[in-house]
């Protein structure tokens, strides 16, 4: 039986890992790319999002290319993702195809669901083997993460534009081949301190403009899919990265796993995130609202203490929590002075209307910054000489006018009960 | 945040109930339950351009036209009550949830909207034992400092005026006529009294030998009247878009006066519903997403309509899902017409009547068709 998965960044290494391991037919589908999108968009129903017209390009490239089964996740709402499969199912049984799904999602309450799907899958393995791929594709992911942790702080460094990125491909190329947990570890190691290397050892030989402390720092928040996939995010991170702006996901696939799947132990601290996010989001989102809408809230006000200079904010097109999230982001930049853009993306987003959205954004983060330092006044009007300017120093949330009375921070009050810290008993 | 006291909301205090989103599904319910506990209830008048323009400029650009007129009636509200009633509805039966958006209501209208009074909300939520409508419903009249025996007591009339109020839904009454019914039910009951049986409008023509029916066809068939020569459509849709004529640009009102008999997805009970949802592989967890699959489903296989009309908002997030299901399962095992009506705020009134007059031309032609 050869197995296909739809695409999501990087995954596509894991998942092959894991399912090779077990001695499973991978059939990897072509990258996303223009082609397969256009599929995708023809099959799909019309305001589905877009992940789901990914995936069904991402499935027709592979059962044309004679996969058998598909490998798809699932999940118990209120997030559309949890019936992707579904009408995934529906649009290939119209276009007659007849793939067999599989469909990994989290139990209701019942484990041996989901165990005997993995043990369907596996053709009733040892048990010891298929922990044994788990934890081999969990090395990995931990490796692939951390590279692009490492290209995403390299690349506003890089003086020869590409050249970090080419470096995190060969890093990439290396993690997918290693064949063992410790090689996966040597493979990572080495890949991190080239790409580091690369970009350092080149913007050292060549000097860029006015030295700066540090590069704008901007964390992505939003949809999983959205954020993982440069395809569907239009390499928003490589764009900002040219522009010399650092980013950082709010949320990685490994944390994801930490957060979700991993047993107490070794997932406490990003346990302890999740409920550091939830403590931040309160005051302006007191509910979970399904997908990431709660974490993109959470994230943004976190990512202010942080001494982030700004959030971008990605969503598919008609996303459902993250529209949620969207409505709560301008309260969360009123209330803490720190920039959100928030991108709704789909097949028809223009690369131009894209990068002109993001400029616009960088421009304005550079002159906060210029601002906070001293080097510009509040109108961007650049100052003589680098001493900083009598009143315009300090961080801007100490600066502003006063600072915001809490009815007006956070809305009218609320009465009654939400949350559920206190139960009704 | 902690939240803020309600208590000084006395006997006789003003609360605005936003006529948008879950007070088509809930209306009599919190009506017959505030007034319960002692206090005036203001419905926010029908939506009306006015409403739906004021609410586009408050909420995010990519909210669906339901949530946009919602803050439109919130916004209507907020001048004349002393707070405004919006409920979390997180689900309303366990193992489904409502839409994410209804999730984060009550804060995206709170902030939304500038110049609000107070919000009075709570979290309704089947899924988790004893956060049920119910037992949120005491605890949320306990926090606005009124007794739990009061508590009890709204909560059972209310519970009657909704069970009322389904019922002249199941039988084929508009909002208007089930809701007002439902609520008059509520008022002529003395508090405390034994609520008696609801007048359920009576099935249409029980018993008689219904010649258009297959033997098999229950329920819901049995409660349509027979056909009489005209064509019957069935339209499928969130309560919100069918009962809300200023979100649905009259669509009911434009197929009746087009001389078709309606069925609604409303019109399915939950009994109905239920059978048709366990027959899926993967019941629908949205509460709403489900009963129009079901209802699209029946439809389909009991032969009921001679076309279907699912009404949509603009980027419905289950209706993408739900819709799709159903408008494939339609094509593929009945050749009963499927014409989906996707309606934003610019959606234009002549455009739809074109297009529904054309539908129904092509179903009565059809109907014709077969009968000669």
């Amino acid at each position: 039986m050869r197995v296909t998965f739809p695409h999501m960044g990087n995954i596509w290494i894991i998942v092959k890992t894991v399912l090779e391991d077990l001695g499973l037919e991978v059939l990897v589908p072509p990258r996303p790319n223009p082609k397969s999108l256009e599929a995708g968009v023809r099959h799909s129903p019309e305001f589905a999002c877009f992940p789901l017209k990914l995936n069904i390009g991402d499935f027709v490239g592979a059962l044309d290319q004679g996969a058998e089964a598909i490998v798809m996740a699932g999940g118990i709402g209120p997030c559309r993702l949890g019936h992707y499969a579904q009408v995934e199912a529906q649009v290939l049984k119209d276009l007659g195809y007849s793939a067999e799904m599989v469909v990994l999602e989290p139990p209701r309450g019942r484990f041996p669901q989901l165990w005997d799907k993995i043990r369907y899958l596996t053709g009733h393995r040892p048990v010891g083997r298929v922990i044994g791929a788990l934890r081999f594709g969990w090395e990995k992911l931990k490796a692939l993460d951390e590279l692009d942790k490492v290209l995403a702080l390299g690349r506003p460094a890089e003086a020869v534009r590409g050249s970090a990125a080419a470096a995190h491909r060969r890093a990439v190329a290396s993690v997918c081949q290693a064949a063992s947990i410790a090689g996966t570890r040597k493979a990572a190691r080495a890949g991190a301190e080239d790409i580091a290397l690369t970009a350092g050892a080149s913007s050292g030989s060549v000097t860029l403009g006015p030295p700066r402390s540090r590069p704008l720092r901007v964390g992505v928040v939003g949809e999983v899919f959205m954020i993982q996939e440069p395809f569907a995010n239009q390499e928003v991170e490589r764009r900002l990265g040219e522009m010399g702006v650092e980013t950082r996901r709010a949320l990685y696939l490994s944390d994801w796993v930490r957060m979700h799947l991993l047993p107490p132990p070794v997932g406490l601290g990003a346990r302890r995130r999740v409920r550091r996010i939830r403590e931040a989001a309160r005051p302006y989102l007191r509910h979970f609202v399904g997908g990431e809408g709660l974490d993109s809230v959470g994230e943004a006000v976190l990512h202010e203490s942080e001494l982030y200079d700004g959030v971008i904010h990605i969503a598919p097109f008609t996303c459902m929590p993250e529209i949620v999230a969207a409505s709560l982001l301008p309260e969360v930049s009123r209330d803490l002075g720190i920039p959100v853009l928030s991108l709704f993306l789909d097949e028809h987003t223009g690369e131009a209307g894209l990068v002109t959205r993001l400029e616009a954004f960088v421009d304005l983060l550079e002159r906060r910054r210029a601002v906070r330092e001293g080097r510009a006044d509040r109108q961007g009007i650049r100052l003589r000489g680098d001493a900083p300017a009598g009143g315009h120093g300090g961080h801007p949330v100490a600066s502003r006018p006063s600072s915001p009375t809490p009815r007006e921070a956070h809305g009218c009050p609320l009465v009654g009960f939400s949350g559920w810290r206190r139960g009704p008993r | 945040m902690s939240l803020a006291d309600g208590s000084d909301l006395r006997e006789g205090s003003t609360i605005g109930l936003p006529r948008g989103l879950h007070h088509y599904d809930l209306y009599p319910f919190w009506r017959t339950f505030l007034e319960d506990i002692g206090f005036r209830v203001v419905v926010s008048p029908p939506t009306c351009r006015r409403l739906v323009e004021q609410g586009c400029a408050a909420a995010a650009d990519e909210a669906c036209l339901p949530v946009k007129t919602f803050y439109g009636h919130v916004m209507d509200l907020r001048w004349n009550v002393e707070a405004v009633f919006v409920p979390r509805l997180v689900s309303l039966r366990p193992g489904t949830y409502t839409c994410p958006k209804m999730l984060g209501l009550p804060d995206m209208v709170r902030q939304n909207v500038r110049g609000m009074p107070r919000v009075v909300t709570a979290d309704f939520d089947e899924t988790r034992p004893g956060r049920g409508l119910l037992e949120a419903g005491v605890f949320l009249a306990r926090r606005l400092g009124r007794s739990r025996a009061l508590a009890k007591r709204a909560l059972a009339k209310a519970c009657g005026a909704l069970r009322a109020f389904r019922g002249s839904l199941e039988a084929g009454a508009s909002f208007d006529e089930a809701a007002g019914e439902a609520i008059r039910l509520g008022q002529a009951t003395p508090r405390g009294a034994n609520r008696p049986r609801p007048a359920q409008a009576a099935p249409m023509d029980p018993g008689t030998d219904r010649p258009d029916l297959s033997p098999e066809a229950k329920g819901c068939a049995r409660r349509l009247p027979p056909r009489n020569g005209k064509v019957r459509v069935g339209v499928i849709g969130h309560s919100y878009n069918i009962f809300d004529a200023g979100v649905s640009l009259g669509l009911m009102e434009k197929l009746s006066r087009l001389e078709c008999h309606l069925v609604t997805s409303e019109m399915l009970t939950e009994e109905e519903v239920q059978a048709e949802s366990s027959r899926l592989p993967k019941e629908i967890f949205w509460s709403a997403g489900r009963r129009v699959l079901a209802s699209a489903t029946k439809f389909r296989r009991e032969g009921l309509v001679d076309g279907v009309v699912h009404v949509v908002s603009f980027g419905c997030g289950p209706d993408s899902m739900v819709g799709e299901i159903a408008e494939r399962e339609t094509r593929r095992y009945s050749d009963i017409p499927y014409l989906a009506v996707t309606i934003d705020e610019h959606t234009a009134e002549a455009g739809l009547v074109t297009r529904l007059e054309a539908f129904v031309d092509m179903l009565e032609r059809r109907r014709r068709r077969t009968r000669t």
